[in-house]
């Protein structure tokens, strides 16, 4: 009995020292934490984390928790358990992120979060967001813009749980509300999924087949109603989506979708891991715990400028 | 007999109010912290701008005020600089630059039609506008609060409480604004406000807090 549960628990402790890397570099282990990669925009945000840390001379371990904040937990608990210096995190969501991260505090590992706040502030170091009120005022201004300040639109929104979602929706209408004849006939979540999107969207085209353009809460949403309205003959139809990646961007360039807001993913993921490195070598970051970080509008105009969440001059 | 009872009662049914009337002069102050809890965040925040408006963003404001004819060549030249030397520290490195200014100039033309009106002005009097002033009721960016300096990212909620805070101080600046009707062409106008300036070729686009026709 005793030696079957010793086993086990030797069994667990390689499983976890097989899963992380060894610790060959000076600075220690950097754990990394995101949403699922499927999301180009998660990638960029690990690979920019990532590529920042290796070149401060930390070790990395990348991890996805797929939006699922149990398994978030498990994975905090796993770097807690392998003796992490520092958690760069987008979180699994606002209120069931906070106890992870006290969690990780207590046990003397400090989180910088990137893309997503949490709802309790002096618990994580760092919360470097992109400023999406802003963002989305001036996406929704170029929309208002490309739809002549009249007609019907429909509106995809993100996953309820995650503030993005909300705070998008509401920069959104603080300035379309402000045109009468923009009128709103659908306005539906897809919870930030392409696939959910495309259904949504051929959804709302029949229920409404006179829509003039469609608002998205992200990028990969647009890519799914784009999908729908292509499918149904309905290249007419103005999107406009949110977060910059290479696939819109190509849709842009190609006369697809017309226009994304870029959050600068990969810098923000860099400057988190900057703010980690000097949290760990002074004790302080010398910056406020939440940092906003304003969004560009692209366009036809800047698209090919473009790559990988990053803006080239 | 009938006309006592009937009074007692009446006495008695009086009581409960008088004894409320209490607690409305002696206030627990966990009733305040109960109030706001029940309050939406645009209430909540309409409520923080109304409590520090007069007394503390405006003071600011006129004390952190740079002479607009400082503050429009030294952008032209370099946006950092005159960051650093005139405008408000970054809150953060993806922060656009922040400058409160103040002076006067000639009205160069203006839209008072819009929801989102303004006057366009000229500083230098090169019969050219160098900036619009926002006269609402539509105000738009987040200038006035990412100008001030104690309104901190870090106190609040999330984005959005702290959008609803930038929405309610345009709001009150946009309310605030008493000036004559009409389009103004040609009329001095003396201006304090705050701008933000994510790149040097942007408009410039001054929430007021002070804003008088007649030089």
């Amino acid at each position: 009995m005793n030696i079957h549960r010793r086993l086990l628990v030797s069994a667990l402790a390689l499983g976890i020292a097989g899963a992380l890397p060894s610790f060959a570099a000076a600075e220690g282990l950097i754990a990394i934490i995101t949403p699922s990669h499927d999301n180009p925009f998660f990638k960029a945000e690990a690979i920019g984390a990532e590529a920042k840390a290796k070149e401060l001379g930390y070790d990395t371990v990348v991890m996805v928790h797929d939006d699922d904040a149990n398994k978030q937990s498990e994975l905090f608990d796993s770097a807690i358990a392998s003796g992490a210096k520092a958690i760069i995190l987008d979180n699994a969501g606002a209120d069931a992120t906070v106890s992870a991260v006290q969690r990780a505090k207590d046990a003397g590992i400090p989180s910088f979060l990137i893309d997503r706040e949490i709802t309790a502030s002096g618990v994580a170091v760092s919360q470097i967001v992109s400023n999406n009120y802003q963002g989305a005022q001036v996406g929704a201004e170029e929309f208002v813009t490309l739809m002549g300040e009249e007609g019907k639109y429909a509106e995809l929104l993100g996953r309820e749980s995650d503030t993005n979602a909300g705070i998008r929706s509401s920069g959104y209408h603080d300035v379309i509300d402000q045109y009468p004849d923009m009128e709103m006939v659908a306005q539906q979540s897809a919870n930030w999924s392409q696939t959910e999107a495309y259904t949504v969207m051929e959804t709302m085209l029949q229920a409404n087949p006179d829509i003039k353009g469609v608002i998205s809460g992200n990028d990969t949403m647009a890519m799914g109603a784009w999908a729908a309205l292509k499918a149904a003959g309905r290249e007419d139809v103005i999107v406009v989506g949110f977060d910059g990646s290479n696939d819109v961007r190509d849709s842009i360039l190609e006369g697809g979708i017309k226009a994304t807001v870029l959050q600068p993913a990969y810098r923000q993921a860099q400057l988190a891991v900057e703010q980690a490195d000097m949290y760990i070598k002074t004790g302080s970051t010398g910056a406020e715990e939440k940092q906003l970080m304003d969004c560009v509008l692209i366009n036809g105009d800047n698209a090919s400028n473009l790559e990988t969440f990053a803006l080239a001059n | 007999m009938t006309r006592t009872l009937m009074t007692a009662t009446c006495l008695l049914a009086l009581l409960p109010m008088v004894s409320g009337c209490k607690i409305v002069k002696n206030p627990d102050p966990n009733d305040a912290e109960h109030a706001a809890a029940q309050m939406t965040d645009e209430e909540r925040m309409a409520a923080l701008v109304a409590e520090v408006y007069e007394p503390k963003l405006l003071p600011y404001m006129d004390e952190k005020a740079q002479e607009i004819g400082a503050v429009l060549p030294a952008i032209a030249s370099d946006l950092n600089a005159a960051g650093e030397s005139l405008g408000i520290p970054k809150a953060s490195e993806g922060s656009p630059w922040n400058f409160v200014a103040k002076g006067e100039g000639v009205v160069i033309a203006s839209n008072r039609e819009s929801r989102a009106a303004k006057l366009e002005v000229d500083v230098n009097g090169d019969n050219e506008a160098d900036l619009s002033i926002q006269l609402g009721p539509v105000i738009k960016g987040t200038a006035l609060r990412d100008a001030t300096s104690f309104f901190v990212f870090t106190d609040f909620r999330d984005q959005i409480e702290f959008a609803k805070l930038a929405r309610a101080l345009n709001d009150q600046a946009g309310a605030a604004i008493e000036i004559p009707e009409g389009d103004l062409v040609g009329q001095t106008v003396s201006f304090t406000g705050a701008f933000s300036l994510p790149r040097q070729s942007d408009a410039i686009l001054l929430v007021p807090v002070h804003l008088a026709v007649g030089g």
